[in-house]
């Protein structure tokens, strides 16, 4: 039994697999959740991960970025895996979904603080596809009991004013980008986001009627075409910082979007230094590491950065 | 060149030519004695050696002849030292065999008389004439005539050597710590020679110590090896220079200059104390070359725990960089993620290669479905399988459910003894399939069947065959089958494996099993070829090393001061390796316990005024014995003593007649060639 590296790729998954006898390393890149953000790109330590533009199909919608994964240089830490927005590359050993590397502190965890308070809902008809861009909000009647929160209008008195609702959010996948909030009451939902930035359009470099950004985008309303210029402008209100439309741009410099801070548990670790390096910059690692008086961290990163360093801070 | 100085030089080469004719021709010529041997009756009873002693006795300058029975015998040598006292000979001509086997035996002759043992010449009138012409034995001593007149011709223009003295250095090296190495290297150190052992991987100890029993004992492998192992370690005269390649190697016996490249293990070998604290604190593992890759080891750590040195090593393949390890490491700071490759040189008197063997990987051959049925395993997988420290915990399982097999089917000769392949028998897996059939069937007994596809078994040494019946005894099934034919099938359901085979009367013989195990063919090292061309010794047609002479010399190689031990110079097993590091080790000390190398002064001379450094010599030279370098103003030949050989490439390749071999000039060989050539045209 040689020792196998396995790649097969269909149109829903690309799996990566490490048969060996005792332990079976594996990574599933869901395809249909990936949105082609390059973020798995930028944290993987092995730079087994690559995104690239795809070729926009004549008179159709842009295709969203596509992730390819090197299975000689991938070795199953799960960097990826943690980091990932939308929860679309999962990676197991032995089937199991523990991660060595985050037990070990290696990497941090994303933090997707997500408050959802039931008792504030009030009795409101709102379709899942409405309240979230990713279809990841499910509402179920709590009571009375075995009816479904699809159509409300079906319930009678007494049952109506008793009734409440359940609201339920797939967080393993959720990208935090906070559209949910907007749609429900105030204080229903609230949430934290993963990363924290600036998204910018330089108007003068983006091409007339281009819409390649919004096309890979998946979130509804950040990114929007003006009727007047044909151009794009954003509303960062929800805007995930994942990049994808960076990615997509087909013009130098006409998009403009920078991470400024990772929403994550606390670790040291070289590895996550780096990382937090490529997803941000040197100047907000540094900015992180110093808020954490790390010094020894800070002393090694100064090395490695040299006098960059010493003139951004 | 301009055209003045080429003028010059031709000029100086007629000049020089002549006088060397004068010189060696002297005024009044030699006396030459002519001792013809009849070689028991293998010259005499084809050779007419009457004749022919009175034919070299009408030859010019031939002052005594005589035949003997033997001249290589001790009252033969003790006759031609006597008659070169007493006939006051002064140049001495043996018409006999071949001087590669008896000239050093005439010289040592001759250096106990007065005469230089440089003033001899031999004739080969046994292979050159009765042995080849036996059927016409008048042409055949006419042949030997011509050969003895060429002897004499030459012998007349002979000139007085001296011998050269090679200094030596008492250290040495060896490549490879394998089970030959870590022998060789310890009866070195034990002799006092200081020994630097270099091994390309992170630990010594070589497939050895990866093995779970020894045959036909059945004895722990690590057992034996590991306490060696640390001895090794331990060795005062010892240095283990581990995880380092060789780059390069110059110089010659008695003064081999190695150049030697460590590779960083990112780990500092002296602050490193083995606790292993840092592998626990690593998150990535990575398929264990050590298990055969049926199991996973930290990307920071040893791959077995006897490794030695005990050195964790990073492997930066795998590593991502978190530091964990750094912060396990705390105070020891062992940890060195800027270690560069480092370069380290020593010079040693002799060098013994051990570089072992490697294994063939059969995915190629299709019909063993090895790497497409997950349950066909290889002999050195099956060997991490039952060892109790391997992966499984000494567990047989299958890939494909991880259950216990019920039965498993053993095939030899895979690789091996298959002309499209590997010709050769890998000498050693009859052996440790039978050590495998064995063990389990006297672990498990009734519970599990073991059948042997075999063609020929190969139980010819010290307590084999005896162990190939324990074999029989204990219910192994053995199905003798043809080479060809042999075929592997997957039940897609059960993931069984049927194997069939063919026997000598052409039947079908099949057997289902639950797992299969292939005893693939051993190759030469991987780094083999690299070195053969590092040391400049030869390789094999099979790829293995190729020792000097196979029966009475088999650890010398063709290079003075390079031995060899092990498997790299043919497949064997453990005791046989054992005892061929010993050997080799005895050679090389025999080498190292000498003051001097004594080098015979048949070696090119530079005639630094003609040559024009065109560095022909340095291309055509084989052995890297010559080379241009830069003496002042111009640029020269030098010949490097230890290296040559003597062959006189360089000589007949110069265009400026620069390079002579002492007692091979043009002057002593067309001498020769007239000798015998002037008769043929007149003839004609």
């Amino acid at each position: 039994m040689p020792l196998q590296t396995l790649k097969r790729e269909t149109a829903d998954e690309l799996v990566l697999e490490w048969v060996i006898l005792i332990k079976n390393y594996r990574l599933i890149l869901d395809k249909k959740r990936c949105v082609g953000c390059q973020i798995c790109s930028l944290v993987c330590p092995k730079e087994a991960i690559t995104t690239a533009r795809q070729p926009v199909p004549q008179g159709e919608k842009a295709l969203k970025p596509r992730v390819d994964i090197d299975v000689s240089k991938c070795n199953f830490c799960g960097a990826c895996d943690i980091l990932c927005p939308y929860g679309a590359i999962n990676v197991t050993v032995d089937g199991k979904h523990l991660l060595p590397a985050v037990e070990k502190g290696s990497f941090p965890q994303i933090v997707r603080d997500i408050k959802i308070d039931s008792k504030k809902f009030p009795l409101i008809q709102i379709k899942n596809e409405d309240a979230c861009p990713l279809g990841l909000i499910s509402l179920h009647l709590s009571s009375p009991p075995e009816q479904s929160a699809d159509n409300l209008e079906v319930l009678k008195e007494p049952e109506k004013s008793e009734a409440s609702i359940t609201v339920e959010v797939d967080s393993q996948h959720c990208p935090c980008c906070g559209y949910c909030e907007e749609k429900f009451p105030a204080g229903t939902i609230n949430m934290g986001r993963l990363f924290e930035g600036k998204i910018a359009i330089n108007g003068e470099k983006c091409p007339e009627g281009c819409t390649i950004c919004m096309d890979v985008c998946p979130i509804t309303e950040v990114l929007n075409l003006q009727n007047e210029d044909k151009k794009v402008y954003v509303n960062d209100k929800f805007c995930v910082y994942c990049g994808a439309c960076k990615i997509a741009c087909p013009v130098d410099e006409a998009l403009l979007l920078k991470r400024t801070r990772v929403n994550h548990t606390v670790v040291r670790s070289g590895a996550w230094n780096k990382a937090l390096e490529r997803l941000t910059s040197a100047t907000d690692m540094a900015k992180e590491l110093k808020a954490k008086g790390s010094t020894r961290t800070r002393e090694s990163v100064k090395k490695r950065i040299g006098l960059k360093e010493e003139k951004n801070v | 060149m301009s055209k003045g100085t080429a003028r010059k030089r031709s000029a100086l080469r007629k000049e020089r030519t002549t006088s060397t004719k004068k010189a060696l021709i002297q005024k009044e010529e030699p006396r030459v004695g002519v001792f013809i041997c009849q070689c028991g009756s293998k010259i005499s009873s084809v050779v007419d050696v009457a004749a022919l002693t009175d034919y070299a006795k009408n030859l010019p300058g031939v002052a005594y002849v005589e035949s003997m029975d033997y001249p290589c015998s001790r009252q033969g040598q003790d006759g031609i030292a006597d008659a070169i006292k007493k006939k006051k000979l002064e140049r001495i001509v043996v018409a006999g065999c071949s001087p590669r086997l008896y000239e050093p035996t005439f010289q040592s002759c001759l250096s106990k008389t007065e005469l230089n043992p440089w003033l001899f010449e031999m004739a080969n009138i046994r292979e050159f004439a009765s042995y080849c012409h036996q059927n016409a034995p008048e042409e055949a001593t006419e042949k030997a005539k011509d050969l003895v007149k060429m002897a004499v011709a030459k012998a007349k223009l002979l000139e007085p050597l001296k011998p050269l003295h090679l200094p030596m250095t008492k250290k040495v090296m060896v490549i490879g710590g394998g089970i030959a190495g870590i022998n060789a290297a310890l009866d070195l150190a034990d002799m006092g020679f200081k020994v630097y052992l270099v091994e390309k991987s992170e630990t010594i100890g070589g497939y050895m110590a990866l093995l779970d029993k020894t045959f036909p004992t059945l004895d722990c492998s690590i057992c034996i090896e590991g306490p060696k192992m640390v001895d090794v370690g331990r060795h005062p005269n010892i240095e283990i220079i581990s995880y380092a390649d060789v780059m390069k190697v110059d110089g010659h016996v008695g003064s081999f200059r190695v150049k030697i490249r460590k590779n960083p293990r990112y780990v500092i070998a002296a602050n490193c104390t083995g606790c292993g604290e840092c592998r626990d604190a690593c998150p990535i593992e990575y398929p264990n070359y050590a298990d055969m890759y049926l199991g996973v080891r930290k990307a920071i750590s040893i791959p077995f725990g006897q490794a030695v040195p005990l050195t964790h090593t990073i492997n930066r393949d795998y590593c991502i960089e978190c530091y964990k390890c750094v912060d396990a490491c705390g105070a020891r700071e062992a940890i060195d993620f800027d270690q560069k490759p480092e370069e380290i040189d020593v010079t040693v008197g002799a060098i013994v290669v051990t570089v072992g063997y490697g294994m063939y990987n059969p995915t190629d051959l299709q019909w063993t479905g090895y790497g497409k049925f997950s349950n066909v395993f290889t002999a050195l997988e099956f060997e991490r399988l039952i060892l109790a420290a391997g992966p499984t915990g000494g567990k047989v399982i299958r890939a494909s459910d991880g259950q216990k097999p019920h039965s498993v089917a053993f095939i030899q000769c895979v690789g091996s003894r298959d002309i499209n392949k590997f010709e050769y028998c890998s000498s050693f897996c009859c052996m440790y399939t039978l050590k495998h059939a064995v063990m389990l069937k006297e672990k498990y007994r009734e519970a599990i069947e073991v059948y042997v596809f075999y063609n020929d078994m190969r139980s010819n040494f010290k307590g084999y065959e005896e162990f190939f019946n324990r074999a029989q005894k204990s219910g192994v099934k053995f199905l003798r089958v043809k080479l060809e034919n042999r075929r592997i099938l997957e039940n897609p359901k059960t993931k069984n494996l049927t194997v069939f085979g063919e026997n000598e009367d052409g039947e079908q013989v099949t057997a289902e099993t639950e797992m299969v195990v292939l005893a693939n063919a051993a190759v030469p090292s991987e780094s083999a070829s690299e070195l053969a061309k590092i040391l400049n010794i030869p390789l094999g047609k099979d790829g293995f090393f190729v020792e000097c002479q196979s029966k009475i010399r088999p650890t010398d190689t063709e290079v003075p001061g390079i031995f060899l031990a092990g498997a790299c110079q043919g497949l064997k097993d453990i005791p046989y390796s054992v005892a061929q590091g010993s050997a080799a080790a005895a050679q090389a000390a025999s080498v190292l316990s000498k003051n001097s190398w004594v080098v015979e002064p048949i070696i090119a001379k530079v005639d630094e005024d003609l040559c024009s450094g065109c560095k022909i010599c340095e291309s055509a030279c084989g052995y890297q014995a010559i080379s241009v370098v830069k003496t002042g103003e111009k640029s020269t030949a030098r010949v490097d003593e230890g290296l040559c050989r003597g062959c006189g490439i360089c000589s007949s390749a110069c265009p400026m007649d620069a390079i002579t071999m002492p007692n091979y000039s043009d002057i002593q060989i067309v001498a020769q060639i007239q000798a015998v050539a002037k008769r043929k045209l007149k003839k004609q």
